[in-house]
């Protein structure tokens, strides 16, 4: 990856940052609702042990480490069992769901922290490595990376939109939807696995430990601003996508800034603008 | 004193004094289902820990320590602020809060040069017991060679136990019945507030030494793998710390002598290896509990 690839590369990272932007402030939106904020940050810390898998697995098989899909098919895996572990140790006495996500926290990215000194000391990692995934950085993107982050941030996109109404009705009204006959556990489901495939996405452009604050904060600026579903979830997905933009430029401009740090300052700095204004705007209309 | 001790001691003692002052606490967080506010603090510290170092200049302790401890108490009454404000719960209102006072320590160690010395976002993360090694000193009294990191432990964990039993009746109580305490006499905010700032001292001192993975680790697993099997609040705290400092001393030489053990090209990454291990002693603990229980009946 030369300066002058990245150089022509720059408008696609910036496409591919803000439409992931978008999807996670939009996943958020339901993330929110399902109070599930937390569950979102052990599946950004859990991508980090299958990641350093898929980096060893790539090595082994030749295809190289750093290979795009590979490397987000492994994070999505871990990420998913983290996601199933917390329920199951919530049910544990005295665990509760305080200590499940505690736990599963630990000791996934624990794991992750152990196969990442594996990946450090390989030969072909101790150049870079997995380091640009800690924290998030757009500049170390290539070509298949952006390519790999559209193609999953579009159909998770259009998975979402296809599954709006039935997502609504759960995140929303748990006791109307099971009384109108929906799949309330395979739409649970579904939420789990956008939301992964939403953090997974984010990875490289985020980075692993806080891609979170891209899927909870933009979406909590925009339920500061009031409204219905859907436009929480139009104001969402745009605060996310103008947010991503500037963490992006941010950290191009200013050397050394990783993007995922200066994502989530965006993020914040919106947060921060929605919730007075959002109270200015319902104490105009009530 | 041999080679090999020479290199594992310092770390060894490390982890273990820091089993002692997170493990003892964790035990009234997870007592009042707050196992995640450690979390919180063990990230929000960060900016502080920054702050306090590029103000005097070195990694001077006592300055990163009032600034860590500062950013600690400040992120949790904001993520209070933040939950009051909106309808978000009190676990979206954390993770807001925690994020933007990472990012901002992120952000700081990377533009101000702080990553001349060894304070890099990396070692925040998955600690450095790897350094820490003892230098016997040529004409000063063997103390002197002792890591700073060391020391500063030492008295983290002295304050935790001292803490623990100074307040324990008041923890207790507290934690089972909130309204009770307050009508027989103990005034509760007073106490969650001191408990805050203990739990972010022993945080800040752990930090530097163990990483961010393992504190959170070291707040919640020992408290939850002891929980099933104790019958009084000491009776969970003197079995978590025990249990804690066994795994903590085995994943630290797993880790240390990987070459030898796994046949790994190097030596692993001994905080998370302890990590794992606590983590994975929970189910389990549970599970023995389970087995235990079905046995007798």
């Amino acid at each position: 990856m030369s300066g002058d690839a990245i150089g022509a590369n720059t408008l696609g990272v910036l496409a591919g940052c803000m439409l992931f932007g978008a999807l996670a402030g939009a996943v958020g939106t339901f993330v929110l609702a399902r109070r599930r904020a937390l569950v979102a940050d052990v599946a950004g810390h859990a991508a980090l042990p299958g990641v350093a898998l898929a980096f060893l697995a790539g090595e082994a098989i030749g295809l190289g480490g750093r290979t795009a899909w590979l490397l987000l098919l492994g994070g999505a895996a871990t990420a998913l069992l983290a996601a199933w572990c917390v329920p199951a140790l919530a049910r544990l006495r005295r665990v509760g769901n305080d200590g499940a996500i505690a736990v599963t926290l630990a000791g996934f990215f624990g794991l992750g922290a152990v196969l990442f000194s594996v990946v450090q000391s390989h030969p072909a990692g101790s150049q870079g490595g997995l380091r640009t995934l800690l924290f998030g950085s757009a500049a170390a993107m290539g070509r298949s990376e952006v390519v790999a982050l559209a193609v999953l941030a579009t159909a998770t996109l259009a998975l979402l939109l296809a599954s709006f109404r039935g997502l609504t009705a759960v995140a929303f009204d748990e006791s109307f939807a099971q009384s109108a006959g929906l799949p309330v556990r395979a739409l649970d489901l579904l939420l789990t696995v956008l939301l992964v495939a939403t953090v997974v996405a984010g990875m490289q452009v985020a980075g692993i430990v806080l891609v979170v604050a891209m899927v909870i904060t933009p979406a909590a600026a925009a339920r500061a601003l009031g409204g219905r579903i859907a436009r929480v979830t139009a104001t969402a997905a745009l605060i996310g996508a103008a947010t991503a933009a500037l963490g992006v430029v941010a950290s191009r401009t200013t050397t050394g800034v990783p993007t995922g740090a200066a994502m989530t300052l965006a993020a914040t700095a919106a947060f921060l603008v929605a919730l007075p204004s959002g109270r200015l705007l319902q104490r105009r209309t009530a | 004193m041999t080679a090999a001790l020479a290199l594992d001691l310092p770390a060894l003692a490390a982890a273990l004094l820091a089993t002692l002052a997170c493990g003892t606490l964790g035990n009234w967080l997870v007592l009042r289902k707050e196992a995640i506010t450690g979390d919180a603090i063990a990230h929000a510290v960060l900016p502080g820990l920054v702050a306090g170092f590029l103000v005097t200049g070195t990694r001077s302790m006592p300055a990163m320590f009032i600034g860590a401890a500062l950013a600690g108490v400040a992120a949790i009454a904001l993520s209070t602020l933040v939950r009051r404000a909106t309808r978000l719960g009190s676990g979206a209102a954390l993770g807001i809060v925690f994020t933007a006072f990472f990012a901002l320590g992120v952000l700081l160690l990377e533009t101000q040069g702080a990553r001349q010395v060894d304070l890099d976002p990396e070692c925040v993360l998955f600690g450095s017991l790897e350094t820490l090694f003892y230098v016997a000193p040529q004409d000063a009294p063997w103390h002197a060679g002792v890591p700073v990191e060391i020391w500063t432990l030492a008295g983290a964990a002295a304050v935790a136990i001292a803490f623990s039993a100074a307040f324990g009746k008041e923890l207790s109580s507290l934690a089972f019945d909130r309204a009770h305490a307050r009508l027989s006499g103990t005034a509760p905010r007073a106490v969650e507030r001191a408990l805050l700032a203990v739990v972010s001292v022993a945080i800040v001192a752990s930090f530097t030494a163990v990483g961010s993975v393992l504190v959170l680790a070291l707040l919640a697993c020992p408290a939850l793998i002891a929980a099933p099997h104790a019958r009084s609040v000491r009776g969970q705290i003197v079995l978590s710390v025990a249990v804690g400092g066994a795994l903590a001393a085995g994943g630290y030489m797993l880790a240390a002598h990987a070459e030898s053990v796994f046949g790994a090209r190097s030596a692993l990454n001994a905080a998370g290896m302890i990590a794992t291990l606590l983590a994975l002693a929970v189910p389990c603990s549970h599970l023995v509990r389970a087995a235990l229980s079905s046995r007798s009946a």
